[in-house]
Order: C-alpha cells, then sequence, then structure tokens
C-alpha cells in the first residue's frame, strides 16, 4: 500500500508531516549526510534574530532523566548571513525553509521579518515567543496575551507568507495565549517550546547551568506537550497546530498527528541520533501501513475522548 | 577530512584498565579511519535514560580482517560511562565516528612533546603510536593521581622507545614515577633548556590550563584536547561551545576538540 504522508498548515503545504525543529537542526545544511533537509516536510532554521548573538555562558546544558536541559540563549549567526548563506543552498536542494524569528522588542521581530521576505526561500515564520532562556523579549511576549496580540498583528502585517506562533508551555493561560496569537492573524500554532527547569548539583550547591534555569526538552516532556496539543486543538479546532515535544518515533508522531497537530516538528531526538526525523518519516508511514490508514491526514484529531 | 558516520558497531570486549577506567573494544564491518584527536559519540543503551551519547575520544582504530576495530577508554564518572561499563560484549550500539579535529603530528627535525593527565590519555597515545609508526620523534609525559590510576604504560614506553624518546610518568602523590603534576616535570625540562616544536596535550582543565601558562612562558606552540559537556557531537545542539581570542564562540564538536592553544580565549592562561 503506498501511504499518502503530504499535510498541510493552513496554506503551507508539506510533502510530509515531521518537520526538523528550531535550534536541533542548524540552518538545515548541518547534518546533510544523516537526514537531507529536502526529505523532510520542512526544516526549520535556528532563532534567527537582526544580529548574531553569541548565546549564553556555559555550562548550557545538563542531561536529565529522558530529557536534557538547555540555557543556549539563542546563538544564531544572525537573520543576513542565514540569508546570504545557508538558504541558498537549501533552496537549491528543494528543502522548504521555515524561519525561527527572534528579537528582543517587536521591531527586531519585524526586521528579520523584512529580511526574509527578500528570500523566495523562505516558505514561513514560526515566532518565538517562548524561549525561557533569554533575559529580553522571547517568553515576555508568549506569556502576555495583550503583549502576544499585537506583536502578531504587527507580524502579520508584514508578511502575507504563513505565520505560525511558537507557544510556550510555561504560561500562565494556555488556551488564553494561543487565542491571542489567532486573534493576533497567526495562521497556526507551534506547541510546545521547553518547559522551564532546572538540575542541581547537591555537592557543590549549586545550579548545574550558568544561567540556573533552562528549558527541559525530550521524551520527558512528551506527555505534557500531547495534553496542550489536544487542550488547543479542542478550543481551537480551525487552528492548524504543529505539534513538538519528546518525538522519537513514528508512533510518537502519530500521537501528535491525533491529539491535533497538523505536522510534527522533531527536536532533541536528532541530538542521539543526527537521522531521527527521516527515520520517523519512515516509522509513520510504516505506523500508517499497519493501521491500514491510506492518508495521512486522516490521523489528524482523530483522538477518541472517552 | 574523513567523512563522519552513524556506524552499526559491536561490543567486542570490555576491559579494566585501573580502579576507575575500563576499555571497550568495538568492531564494525565497514572500513573506518581517525586521525588521532578525534572522537566518537557512542550510544550507552537502547533506552531513554541516559538519553544522549557519550563523547570519547579514540585510542586505538585498526582495520582487522572483519572490518574495523576503534578502542575507547572510559572512566566510570556518571550514568553513561556506568551504563557502558555493564554493557554485555555482543551488544550491539552505534558510534557516531570519527568526529572533531585531530592533532598535527607534523615536526621539523625538531621533536614534539604529549602530555597526557588522567584520562586524557586515549587521544594522546593514540598520537604517540602514530607517531611511532611514522618515525616522528616525540617525548611523553603522562601523569595519574596515583600509580593504580596510570594506565596503558607498556604501550607509551614500547611508542617512546620505537622513536628514542624520553618517557616521564609521574604521580600527584608520587608513588610512581616523579611526584607531582606533569606541568611540573615538563616545567623542569623546559627550565634545562629543553625544546620542542609542539606541545600536544589532553586533560583536566586545570592541567590544561597550567601547560598554557608554561607553554607560552617558553614560546612553545601547543594544542590542547578539551572536554564539554556535549549533547550532539555534530555541531547542532551548541551545548559545548568555547569561546575564541576573536570573541567567536565555536562548538568543541566541529572546531574541535583539539584546538590551537593561541586560538583559545585569555582565560585558557588565566
Amino acid at each position: 500500500m503506498s501511504i499518502r504522508l503530504a499535510t498541510r498548515v493552513g496554506a503551507l503545504e508539506l510533502a510530509n508531516p515531521v518537520l526538523a525543529a528550531s535550534g536541533t537542526f542548524g540552518y538545515g545544511l548541518d547534518l546533510v549526510e544523516f537526514c537531507p533537509p529536502e526529505l523532510l516536510g520542512a526544516i526549520v532554521s535556528k532563532g534567527l534574530s537582526p544580529h548574531p548573538r553569541p548565546g549564553n555562558a556555559t555550562p548550557r546544558i545538563v542531561e536529565t532523566a529522558a530529557g536534557m536541559i538547555n540555557a543556549i540563549g539563542l546563538q544564531n549567526i544572525g537573520v543576513d548571513a542565514f540569508c546570504t548563506g545557508p538558504l541558498g543552498e537549501l533552496m537549491r536542494r528543494g528543502a522548504r525553509v521555515v524561519a525561527n524569528v527572534f528579537g528582543e522588542n517587536p521591531d527586531a521581530y519585524l526586521e528579520v521579518i523584512a529580511r526574509c521576505e527578500r528570500e523566495p526561500g523562505v516558505s514561513g515564520y514560526e515566532l518565538n515567543v517562548s524561549c525561557p532562556n533569554v533575559t529580553a523579549g522571547g517568553m515576555e511576549f508568549g506569556h502576555d496575551p495583550r503583549q502576544l496580540v499585537s506583536l502578531t498583528r504587527r507580524c502579520r502585517e508584514a508578511t502575507a507568507r504563513p505565520l505560525w506562533v511558537k507557544l510556550s508551555p510555561n504560561a500562565p493561560d494556555l488556551i488564553g495565549t494561543a487565542r491571542a496569537a489567532v486573534d493576533g492573524g497567526a495562521d497556526g500554532l507551534t506547541l510546545i517550546n521547553t518547559v522551564r527547569a532546572m538540575a542541581i548539583d547537591a555537592v557543590r550547591r549549586r545550579p548545574v547551568l550558568a544561567r540556573g534555569f533552562g528549558g527541559l526538552s525530550g521524551p520527558a516532556i512528551k506527555p505534557i506537550a500531547l495534553r496542550m496539543v489536544f487542550e488547543v486543538h479542542r478550543a481551537l479546532p480551525k487552528t492548524p497546530l504543529v505539534g513538538i515535544g519528546g518525538i522519537e518515533t513514528g508512533r510518537d508522531a502519530a500521537e501528535f498527528l491525533l491529539a491535533g497537530a497538523s505536522a510534527v516538528e522533531v527536536g532533541t531526538a536528532i541530538f542521539r541520533d543526527p537521522g531521527a526525523p527521516l527515520r520517523i518519516v519512515g516509522e509513520l508511514a510504516a505506523f500508517c501501513e499497519r493501521e491500514g490508514i491510506a492518508d495521512v491526514t486522516e490521523l489528524i484529531g482523530g483522538l477518541q475522548w472517552p | 577530512m574523513i567523512a563522519r558516520r552513524d556506524l552499526a558497531v559491536r561490543v567486542d570486549r570490555i576491559e579494566p584498565l585501573s580502579p576507575t577506567c575500563f576499555r571497550l573494544l568495538l568492531s564494525c564491518a565497514e572500513p573506518v579511519e581517525a586521525q588521532p584527536g578525534q572522537f566518537g559519540m557512542l550510544a550507552c543503551g537502547g533506552g531513554l535514560d541516559p538519553l544522549l551519547r557519550r563523547a570519547f575520544s579514540i585510542g586505538s582504530i585498526r582495520a582487522a580482517a572483519t572490518g574495523t576495530v576503534i578502542e575507547l577508554m572510559i572512566k566510570e564518572v556518571g550514568q553513561g560511562s556506568a551504563a557502558l561499563r555493564r554493557i554485555a560484549p555482543g551488544t550491539l550500539t552505534r558510534l557516531l565516528a570519527p568526529l572533531g579535529t585531530g592533532f598535527t603530528l607534523e615536526s621539523g627535525d625538531t621533536p614534539l612533546v604529549l602530555v597526557a593527565g588522567g584520562i586524557g590519555l586515549p587521544p594522546i597515545l593514540f598520537a604517540a603510536e602514530e607517531l611511532a609508526r611514522r618515525g616522528t620523534r616525540f617525548d611523553l609525559v603522562v601523569g595519574a593521581a596515583n600509580s593504580a590510576e596510570l594506565i596503558e604504560i607498556t604501550r607509551c614506553t614500547a611508542a617512546v622507545a620505537a622513536v628514542g624518546g624520553e618517557f616521564v610518568l609521574c604521580t600527584d602523590d608520587g608513588s610512581r614515577g616523579e611526584g607531582g603534576f606533569v606541568t611540573a616535570a615538563l616545567g623542569r625540562r623546559l627550565d634545562a633548556g629543553r625544546r620542542w616544536a609542539r606541545l600536544l596535550a589532553c586533560g583536566p582543565d586545570p592541567m590544561l590550563k597550567a601547560l598554557v601558562r608554561l607553554a607560552r612562558a617558553h614560546g612553545l606552540a601547543a594544542e590542547l584536547s578539551l572536554e564539554e559537556p556535549m549533547a550532539c557531537g555534530v555541531g547542532v545542539c551548541l551545548g559545548c561551545v568555547v569561546e575564541l581570542a576573536d570573541g567567536r564562540m565555536v562548538s568543541t564538536c566541529t572546531h574541535g576538540p583539539v584546538f590551537d592553544a593561541a586560538a583559545l580565549a585569555a582565560r585558557w592562561s588565566q
């Protein structure tokens, strides 16, 4: 049986529902020998800011039970270096590229979008309003529905391309922030970003990470992510969702589609298997075949609630 | 550059090397090559805990009738290395290798000096055996906390003897060889007028920093193999960054682990 894997997130058509998540796949070309970016639904770039950022002090990462905590701090080469560098090769390969956008203030988000608007190789945007590891920007927009609706609206006015907002699991009101993003004009929502967390060295009596706090990712957060995708899907059934959080296998991806996601992003799994996104595409197809599902979109929102 | 691959490997043998260190011999069906200083990311088991692979410098690599045998020397320091110590011979796992940069082994008329501290030995031993094979002159300084933690002394001795170099053993507690740190042993020789083309070193950060200060004071070029917490080993997690003298933050896994000491930020000589 040939399985149809194509899906769409709003207006953005994807060859399959598996994307490489921001911050785990470099700028799309770092792992080509393990995972050619053109074979994925899309790649989401490392968070791009108007200018290069050095990121936080080290240690920035620590492994925890079935997960890891990071506080990278959005180290990146800046939007211009991305557009004049890797983007050309990504286009030549036929990879679909979603630019993850970050700014310390609303104008900075707009600056990144304006630069990308000049590039036909950027298919859409994912606004990062949920990074727990920076002092300015990031989570401050994602936690306050009033600020979020205003930021999303300004970004919406700056582009006709698909616009997603990546939501924080740390926001006090998940549905409220989801609605704010949609009210501001978002075409889709990505959820979830990392869960604010910490690790402690009991002997040194100090946090392990230089910043103290970081964001937890990996299989440890999958149940939280599934619940949040499901809740947002139930509250906003017409809004396309991109599910992310601890996806390691094709079956994990199927669970997110059932919860209501139209596509998924694979992140931390890439760190232990650089070919993980491509492997998951194959596993998802095999899952569909085993379950007699001809079209992967049949799974979307197909959860039977008790 | 040798292409990195995610190799299917079989654990052939596990052997104790010291109270805290052990050797893992891995075989894979494919031909694989690596340079001294390069490393691999080894999956510690099939489960989710520990989640991440562990980075290990390659101790040796050789072609065998069945493909390639890769030697790792590992110190048990945490969950991943503890899981590997218990791994059953015959277990199939994966090794991403070869990764990162190697040491510069070329030398003019002046010999090289190699310095290893503790479990920093594997890449230095790999370099020593390669230099011996090439007939390149070098001296070797190996240190450990005590005599029980000195590993692979026979191989070190043989490699140095093959090119007529000096082999200096040091223990912090003086239980074998010269008492005190490797830096003191190297410093005494530098003060006595010994000269080398380059210092190649691997070991704990304080040792490396002391070596950089010493090398700088004597105008000796140095390459260091650094160890940083690392999730991916292939340049995408940005967890293992170090700061360079020009201010750039670069990943240890792709720009290193072997760095020219002169390229590192000032904190490496303070």
